[in-house]
């Protein structure tokens, strides 16, 4: 049988089944989200590509300008230099440069920098990224886990004293700018009141360190990363609260609450499985959004702390037109927030299963 | 909704402004009730005064003043005279009268030019940290061995307020006060590093960003507007396209986005900024109106409208618009909060104009040349930080208000 198909012409057969396969596999919800979110990042890293490079001033031209007025060379002999030394040719094509950096792309090769040849942009990226990751993700959780448990509080005690007052802190939270808490933070705490050394606090960890698995660093790390980890929370919180709020009293309405309270359940089950686990479904979703947006701001707040993150790298890259660098950086960002946003897509289903049914249709 | 002939469209948009004023209304007339929201309000109506109309009568203070300087550019000097002479403000004052400075502070360039009316006193710097020099000018002082003396303000501190001497303590608290017009009622907020008036800097410093938050703002919502509606208005392949382009965008980092953006173009005035923002902050309203317009096409009341046969513009303007007019205003005021985030993010990271002296450049100075981090320009740090920040918390605290009182069911509806 086997000997039989393969000597018969069957390639055409073969192909429609393979482009049946893909058709129905391109139904597939799940196959369908991925090949959007590639798409996505393919497209994002194509504009900044462009944009990138559409930036005035490029890292020769101000290389060049130094070493014309040092030593009295001819502007050739100064380009050759620049250029060798500077892994750019700004006469290529764009186009080839496009081509180029796509294939590496595919790869996963990120480049070298321009601006200091020999260092892979991946490197750099891995150096600079888990701290951010660290600083952010800790932020988050954080702030996540308080904000449900205040916000179901308020939903409990709806129109007390104390969910007016909670709401109204809320609005301040959210109203005041992530890193005017952080500039308040240093000026107030840091400055006025005199509580920690804010110089000292700069960078990821005490460089007199060796980075290693023993207290002494981990301490050193926590206590670099406190500052933006307080700030992070502070201006995220008040939004899951009001979420967790508006979402908890959506559910207490819900008639499987008032069974579970018919059966006299403990009020303590009700509120963690029945209620809880509900009402935080929907703010899952919100958090996906929430490391977009919060890795993107990273920028200002990673300056102001001088903490040596992603967006500290990104900001370096930007005022020396590391192209590479910068791409880069853009890539992995667009990368955390279509994955995060994938990720939500395909676990929603998981966490609820109402969803699950109505997505498969 | 009445059936009269279908009005030309410069007669529908007109019900937009007519629809914002009747919500005005009725939205002041239900805020009473409402704390937080008549909190904001307030603090809005009272931001929109002091920028927009106390600048015509208060001057910006752009004019180095030396004599009511709270310390020369990168030193912290103060003025401390005798209990009685608290009134002095000026060199002027102490016309014939001896004053003491501490040598290699600053203090005698800051007093060189009134030496022909003062005599001046040095004082040895020693290098020991509030060692005895600087003790015995105020023991001098205390003693009335002068009547006035230049003194780091931190060292004053430290000698007086935390003396350990109770003796000293008691005869520098007795005798001595820091005379200085800065901190006092002339200068509400007190002097920056130059002896320029705070208080008129803050005054004159938000004009500027609440102009181009608003432009961010207007032009986000109504690009907002027009695609969400447009897409879930015509639907197919139009509708497709704007939502593939709208959740394209959203996957962009916005941030790090402008931040390279305002690099590429590089702003000369900062209202090109506020276009740029809202060009840039569209998408995500733009996918709620959409929703929002696709739930209201499907109302009785639409439907009966299309049966009559009214065309799409009236559709849109007189039967789906105002009833989704208190949500985009909502989220008008939500724009121009991000707006104002992004702008002075851009601000304080030095990428964007800081021809206009606003609260964002203050504080851009004020990283840039560590004004920030000095513990006696805590005024100078603090007044735009506090500026921006009740700013947004007074727009948030307004939208919220406006949340509230609308009671938006059409989103529990979407």
């Amino acid at each position: 049988m086997a000997s039989q198909s393969l000597n018969a012409p069957l390639e055409t057969p073969g192909f429609d089944r393979i482009i049946d396969a893909l058709g129905r596999a391109l139904k597939s919800y799940t196959v369908r989200v991925f090949v959007q979110a590639i798409l996505t990042i393919w497209a994002v890293a194509t504009l900044t590509f462009l944009l990138v490079r559409e930036m005035p001033g490029n890292p020769i031209d101000v290389l060049i300008e130094q070493i014309l007025t040092q030593e009295g060379i001819s502007y050739q002999e100064a380009y050759d230099r620049v250029a060798a030394s500077f892994n750019f040719d700004p006469d290529a094509s764009l186009l080839d440069l496009y081509f180029d950096w796509l294939g590496d792309l595919l790869r996963f090769d990120l480049g070298t920098s321009i601006t200091s040849p020999g260092t892979e942009v991946i490197d750099e990226i891995a150096r600079f990224l888990p701290w951010t990751v660290f600083a952010v993700g800790m932020g988050l959780l954080i702030s996540f886990v308080l904000g449900i448990v205040l916000g179901m509080t308020m939903a409990y005690y709806r129109d007390s004293f104390l969910d007016h007052s909670l709401s109204f802190l809320s609005s301040f939270m959210t109203g005041v700018p992530n890193y005017i808490w952080g500039l308040l933070i240093i000026i107030v705490l840091g400055i006025q009141f005199n509580l920690f050394n804010v110089g000292e606090l700069r960078g990821t960890y005490d460089i007199r360190l060796v980075p290693g698995l023993n207290a002494e660093f981990l301490l050193s790390v926590c206590k670099h990363a406190a500052l933006p980890i307080a700030t992070y929370v502070i201006a995220t919180l008040g939004g899951w609260m009001l979420n967790m709020k508006s979402s908890t009293m959506g559910v207490l309405n819900e008639d499987y609450v008032n069974v579970a309270e018919a059966r006299g359940l403990k009020d303590k089950r009700i509120i963690t499985s029945y209620v809880g686990r509900n009402a935080s479904l929907p703010l899952f979703t919100q958090l996906t959004i929430a490391v977009g947006f919060v890795l993107g701001s990273g920028v200002v707040i990673e300056e102001i702390f001088v903490y040596w993150g992603i967006g500290h790298y990104l900001f370096q890259a930007i005022t020396v037109r590391d192209y590479t660098s910068m791409q880069g950086v853009f890539l992995i960002l667009t990368m955390a927030v279509v994955f995060s946003n994938l990720f939500a897509d395909l676990t929603y289903g998981m966490l609820d299963p109402r969803v699950r049914i109505s997505g498969e249709r | 909704m009445d059936s009269r002939p279908t009005p030309t469209s410069l007669i529908a948009i007109l019900w937009i402004p007519w629809s914002v004023l009747r919500a005005a209304v009725r939205f002041i007339s239900r805020l009473r009730s409402n704390i937080p929201g008549m909190i904001g309000f307030i603090g809005l109506v009272a931001y929109f005064i002091g920028t927009f109309i106390m600048p015509r009568f208060i001057e910006f203070d752009s004019e180095p003043n030396l004599d009511e300087i709270v310390g020369p550019i990168g030193s912290r000097i103060q003025l401390a005279v005798h209990r009685e002479n608290a009134h002095l403000v000026t060199f002027e004052d102490l016309a014939g009268k001896t004053v003491g400075v501490v040598d290699q502070t600053g203090g005698p360039d800051l007093i060189a030019p009134y030496a022909h009316i003062l005599t001046i006193e040095k004082y040895r710097w020693t290098s020991r940290r509030a060692g005895p020099g600087l003790e015995a000018s105020l023991i001098d002082l205390a003693n009335r061995e002068i009547d006035a003396l230049l003194i780091f303000s931190k060292t004053v501190t430290e000698l007086i307020t935390n003396q350990e001497d109770p003796e000293l303590r008691a005869l520098f608290n007795e005798n001595i006060v820091i005379s200085n017009r800065a901190l006092g009622p002339p200068h509400l907020l007190g002097t920056d590093t130059q002896g320029r008036d705070i208080a008129t800097h803050v005054v004159h410093g938000g004009r500027v960003l609440i102009l181009t938050a608003l432009i961010g703002g207007v032009i986000s919502t109504s690009v907002a507007l027009f695609l969400g509606s447009i897409a879930a208005l015509t639907g197919g392949v139009l509708d497709s396209a704007l939502t593939a382009l709208t959740n394209l965008i959203l996957a962009i980092p916005r941030f790090p986005l402008l931040v390279v953006m305002a690099g590429v173009i590089r702003f000369n005035n900062t209202l090109y900024l506020g276009v740029l923002i809202g060009l840039l902050g569209w998408p995500a309203l733009m996918r709620a109106i959409r929703s929002q317009v696709l739930s209201l096409r499907e109302r009785d009341f639409v439907e009966a409208a299309r049966s009559l046969g009214l065309s799409t513009n009236h559709i849109m303007f007189r039967e789906i618009l105002p009833n989704m007019i208190s949500y985009v205003m909502i989220n008008f005021i939500f724009s121009i909060t991000f707006a104002m985030y992004e702008q002075i993010g851009l601000v304080v990271l030095g990428l964007a104009p800081i021809n206009d002296y606003t609260w964002g450049v203050m504080l851009y100075f004020g990283r840039s040349r560590g004004t920030l981090y000095n513990p006696d320009g805590a005024s100078m740090a603090l007044s735009p930080v506090l500026a921006i920040a009740f700013f947004q918390v007074c727009l948030v605290l307004f939208a919220r208000a406006l949340e509230e009182i609308f009671d938006p069911r059409l989103r529990a509806a979407v």
